[in-house]
Parts: C-alpha cells; sequence; structure tokens
C-alpha cells in the first residue's frame, strides 16, 4: 500500500517536471550540442561573468556573452601586463563602453603569461566574438583548486535566468 | 517511432538538467562560502527598505574628491543606502582613465596657470572644472546603477526650481535650447558597487575651459578613448537666478523627494524618509586610507604614464642657412622626429635627417636615440637631448651649435606645445 503510494507520488512528480521542463527541452539541446562541438565544456564562469577555460594549467579568461551585451560597444580595453600576478577575485584590468570603466576580475590566481593585442587594437572583437577571438589575457594558474567554485556552462545559465528574474 | 526517440532524448537531458541542478545546490551548501556570499550579495533589499543621503563634500581640490569617490566606492555599502555626492574644484582638467591627457588637454597651458591635471577611475572623456561647476556623484550598487534616472533627477531639478526645460541625450549629455551641453557623464562599475558622475555648468570660466582643453590638431596616433568636444552653455546664461549653492540645494532636494528605483515625486513625505543631507569632511581621520588614495592619484605615473601607448611624429622645414651652402635642392628639408610612448615613457625614437642637414655636417643621430629611450614625455627628455648632443664631442662643455639646437627646438615643440 505504502510502496504504491510512493510509487504514484514519484510518477506524479517525474510528469510535473516533465511538463515543467519542457521549454526548456529544445534550448538544452541546442546547448548540448554546443558543447561538444567546442570546449565550451570546460568553461567555468563567475558569478561577475567572467569565463576561463584551463589547457595544460594555463588559463584563458574572457567575459560572457550576458557581460558583453549589458556593456554595449567596448571601444577600450585595458588589460593586464605580462608578468603580473593576480589573486581570484583581484580587479586587473577594466573594459570602457560608452563613457563607463568596468573593472575586470581575474577569475582564478596566477601569473599573466600573455594579453590579446588583437582586443587592445580591436576592443570591438569583445562583443563579435567574446568566446573565441575576444579574450582579454592567459594566466599560469597558481591554485587550480580554484576552479571548482567556479560555475559550470549549465549553472551559469541557471544562475542568469534566476538572477534576471530577480530583477523583475 | 521518430517521436518516442525524441521524447527519449528530451528524457535523459531533462535528467541531466536535474542532476546537476542537485549538484549546484548540494555543492553551494557544502563548499565554498564564495558561492553563498555572491547569492546574498545579489539579493538587495526592496525600494522601499532603500534610504537615501546627500554627502556635500567640503573639499575643493580635485585629488582629494576624486580619493573620496573612489574611497566610497571602496568602502561602503550602497544595497540599502544610496548617495548622491555634490562637490565643486579649484580650477582643474579631469581626463578619463583611459586618455591621452597631451592629446585632450593643453598641458603647456596647464603648466603655466598652474592648473592641475588629473586622471580620474571613470571612463569617458576630459573635462574643465572651476568653482562655477558642480559635481554630482551617484553611488549604489553595480545591480541598481541607472544613469538615466540619476540624469533624469537633475533634468526635473532644473525644471522644478529654475523652470529650465532640459533633454538628455542618448550620449548622456543634458542639453539646454537643443544643442548646449550643460552636462557630461561618466561612470565606473565594479563587483558589488558603481558610480556614476557628471558636471554641471553653471558659471565656469568659458574662456579657460576652451584653452585648457585645446587640443592638439594632429600627430598623436593612439587607441586611446577620445573626447567629443561640444558647444557648451553655462546655467546661469540660460537662467541668472541659478548658483552653484542653490543649484546642489535642488538637486539634493529631488534626489531625497524621489524612490531609490523609480521616478515619482514622493514629496515631503518621501524626504522625511531620507537620511538627508551631510557635511563631509574628507580627511585621513573620517576615511582611514583616504590619503593614500590621494597620494597615487597625484603621481605622475597615474596621471600621464597610464597613458595608453600612442604615437607622434611631426615635421618641420628646415631654415635654409641650416642647410649645407651651394647646393640646391629639389624638394623642401624637412626633419621628422617619430617617437612611440608607451606608460608616458618615450620607448622609440626616429629621426629622419633630410640630406641638406647631414651634408650640412649634422651627425648626432645615434647618440640622441639611444639617451632619449625611458625619458617621461615632458621637458625632462628635452634635458637629455641636449645633454646627449653634447656629450657627442667628447670632453669639453660647449655650447649646442645652429643645427643641434634646431633640433633641439624641434624636440621641443614635439614635447611641449599642442
Amino acid at each position: 500500500m505504502l510502496r504504491q503510494r510512493c510509487l504514484i507520488q514519484l510518477t506524479k512528480q517525474c510528469i510535473s517536471r516533465q511538463s515543467l521542463l519542457k521549454k526548456n527541452v529544445n534550448v538544452t539541446f541546442c546547448k548540448l550540442q554546443y558543447r561538444y562541438n567546442s570546449d565550451a565544456k570546460e568553461r567555468k564562469f563567475t558569478d561577475r561573468h567572467e569565463w576561463v577555460v584551463v589547457k595544460d594549467n594555463i588559463g584563458t579568461v574572457g567575459i560572457s556573452n550576458y557581460a558583453q551585451e549589458s556593456l554595449g560597444d567596448v571601444v577600450f580595453a585595458q588589460l593586464p601586463d605580462v608578468g603580473t600576478e593576480v589573486k581570484a577575485g583581484d580587479e586587473c584590468g577594466a573594459l570602457e563602453s560608452v563613457k563607463a570603466a568596468s573593472e575586470i576580475y581575474s577569475p582564478v590566481s596566477g601569473t599573466v603569461t600573455a594579453k590579446n593585442r588583437d582586443v587592445e587594437n580591436k576592443p570591438g572583437l569583445i562583443n563579435t566574438s567574446c568566446y573565441e577571438k575576444g579574450w582579454l589575457f592567459r594566466l599560469k594558474l597558481s591554485k587550480p583548486e580554484e576552479l571548482k567554485d567556479l560555475m559550470t556552462d549549465t549553472q551559469y545559465e541557471t544562475f542568469l535566468k534566476t538572477d534576471v528574474e530577480k530583477e523583475h | 517511432m521518430a517521436q518516442s526517440v525524441l521524447r527519449k532524448i528530451a528524457m535523459s537531458n531533462m535528467l541531466v538538467m536535474v542532476g546537476l541542478t542537485r549538484r549546484t545546490s548540494s555543492r553551494s551548501l557544502t563548499t565554498g562560502k564564495k558561492l553563498a556570499t555572491t547569492k546574498a550579495n545579489s539579493v538587495l533589499p526592496p525600494e522601499r527598505e532603500v534610504t537615501k543621503s546627500v554627502f556635500m563634500s567640503q573639499s575643493t581640490d580635485i585629488y582629494t574628491n576624486l580619493a573620496l569617490e573612489d574611497w566610497m566606492y571602496r568602502n561602503m555599502d550602497f544595497s540599502n543606502h544610496h548617495v548622491m555626492m555634490v562637490w565643486r574644484n579649484e580650477p582643474c582638467v579631469v581626463i578619463g582613465r583611459h586618455q591621452n591627457p597631451w592629446l585632450e588637454a593643453n598641458v603647456p597651458f596647464l603648466n603655466d596657470k598652474e592648473i592641475p591635471l588629473a586622471r580620474r577611475h571613470s571612463g569617458g572623456g576630459t573635462v574643465y572644472h572651476d568653482r562655477g561647476n558642480l559635481n554630482i556623484s551617484f553611488f549604489t550598487p553595480r545591480d541598481r546603477h541607472d544613469r538615466k534616472y540619476n540624469l533624469e533627477i537633475i533634468k526635473r531639478a532644473l525644471y522644478r526650481d529654475f523652470g529650465i526645460k532640459a533633454l538628455i541625450n542618448e550620449r548622456h549629455d543634458i542639453l539646454v535650447r537643443d544643442k548646449y551641453k550643460i552636462s557630461g557623464t561618466a561612470a565606473k562599475l565594479g563587483r558589488t558597487s558603481a558610480y556614476h558622475h557628471c558636471t554641471l555648468l553653471v558659471n565656469a570660466n568659458k574662456a579657460d575651459l576652451s584653452k585648457a582643453l585645446a587640443k592638439r590638431e594632429h600627430g598623436i596616433q593612439t587607441k586611446a578613448t577620445a573626447s567629443t568636444p561640444s558647444p557648451v552653455v553655462n546655467l546661469v546664461d540660460v537662467n541668472n537666478r541659478v548658483t552653484v549653492d542653490n543649484l546642489q540645494i535642488a538637486v539634493g532636494y529631488e534626489f531625497l523627494r524621489t524612490p531609490a528605483l523609480h521616478l515619482e515625486d514622493g514629496g515631503e513625505n518621501q524626504i522625511s524618509k531620507q537620511r538627508g543631507f551631510q557635511f563631509i569632511n574628507p580627511t585621513e581621520d573620517w576615511f582611514p586610507g583616504l590619503s593614500e588614495l590621494k597620494n597615487e592619484l597625484q603621481t605622475w605615473e597615474w596621471s600621464f604614464g597610464r597613458t595608453p601607448e600612442f604615437t607622434v611624429s611631426r615635421s618641420f622645414p628646415v631654415p635654409e642657412d641650416l642647410l649645407a651652402p651651394s647646393k640646391v635642392y629639389s624638394a623642401t628639408q624637412e626633419l621628422t622626429i617619430s617617437m612611440t610612448v608607451e606608460k608616458g615613457l618615450i620607448n622609440d625614437v626616429t629621426l629622419n635627417i633630410p640630406p641638406g642637414l647631414v651634408e650640412s655636417g649634422f651627425h648626432g643621430e645615434a647618440s640622441v636615440i639611444t639617451h632619449l629611450k625611458g625619458k617621461r614625455f615632458t621637458s625632462e627628455a628635452l634635458t637629455a637631448l641636449q645633454e646627449a648632443m653634447l656629450r657627442h664631442t667628447d670632453g669639453e662643455v660647449r655650447k649646442l651649435d645652429d643645427k643641434e639646437q634646431f633640433v633641439a627646438k624641434c624636440f621641443d615643440q614635439v614635447v611641449n606645445t599642442i
């Protein structure tokens, strides 16, 4: 009897979840495809909309599409110099869009090994290609374990949704 | 069949999603405080719980006021307390965070008149301040940064108290009489806090303003943010009752009578809920760490050294009497000086010496270049150049000959004129 009830409950839950999530199904499917086609599955995000992809302990840092959109046209990129040591959460540069300077924070700790000269010369790349050509700087990670504290692609999507909902 | 396969895919995706969300939630409970604090930060109190203050800075020193702004931005929590600060300065020129002072301001004029030049932390273009200019800063949490709201407050105050009709354009300038700018805007956005500040021309010295901001016509190439010069007008010329003092009170009250997140006249009732006007004395005692911020703003390394890399290039015709005599040159003989400047320091110099000058016996080139590297893009470089040319004739102290003097003069013009 009890077991039966449990079963019914579970089925109910399952059905309600299914209908609730139906809207997301298509999106999720696209996401998955995107994820398997690029390195996005390795991409980690901060709550301040920076991303980092790590390969051989070298992290490449940029800003998310959401950040790029909310900034508007980037007209100047001030990036950290090679050799700069940064801690996770440190200010390490700024992006200027129309009259506003927005700080860039490093998602992880490490030593800067490269900055994207192309972005310095053509800051608009951040708007047109924020995950590829619009990367900002690379750094050698000193505390790779910090990556655990960052959000995965999916978590970040959820984070954005809840954040936006809160605003309204 | 196909449908059921699709459904299966959908189901499996769903499970993945559910699994992930579960993992997220369990993780934020167990690991890192970070996520937990993040969540706490992003929950801002409802509008009715936000109170407002108007701070009135008692300093008229640009570096102190910029440091105070930065101090507040770094140290204060604006989640349930929005602050507007009003301040003014003795004559000075303020450039945007990513600008080139040699391009945006008339540096020789400023030196001559002893007008300080300051680089602020926010973006945007160059402005001139004096006691006839009111500065207004709005501090909010980053997620509640709303420039349009702030400018509307000013616009409403101008109308309510002085009957001045203003409009806000897409560049966030405030204009009167359709096209005359009275206010320029800039902002800084950080992790948790943000501020937006703007100028309001009340009765500034327009002659000094245009002299101080006279731009270099040509010769500098850079990626630095450029200013957009606009025709300006003083508010006192629109309505002669406006003064900096009564304008700051008018804007202050307008800010206090408006709820924190939307534009609506809350009247006296709203004002009574706020924290009101407060005089602020920006000293180290009140704001520990303020003097350090101020000192940094005053360094050459910040104001000039933070200039984005640029190149400057200018050509000067060589006077005939310096050319080799008894020769006829087909083209104009021009000396071209090109320099790249990084962090305000000369990095690379190219001297293009016309044949006429070489044939008449000028040969200081190599030493000139080596001695200039690493020198500041100021008269310091000129002194270094003169010494280099002197050392060229080893030993004895002597005067620069005519040709060397000419090169030095050209060099002086590259550095010291606009």
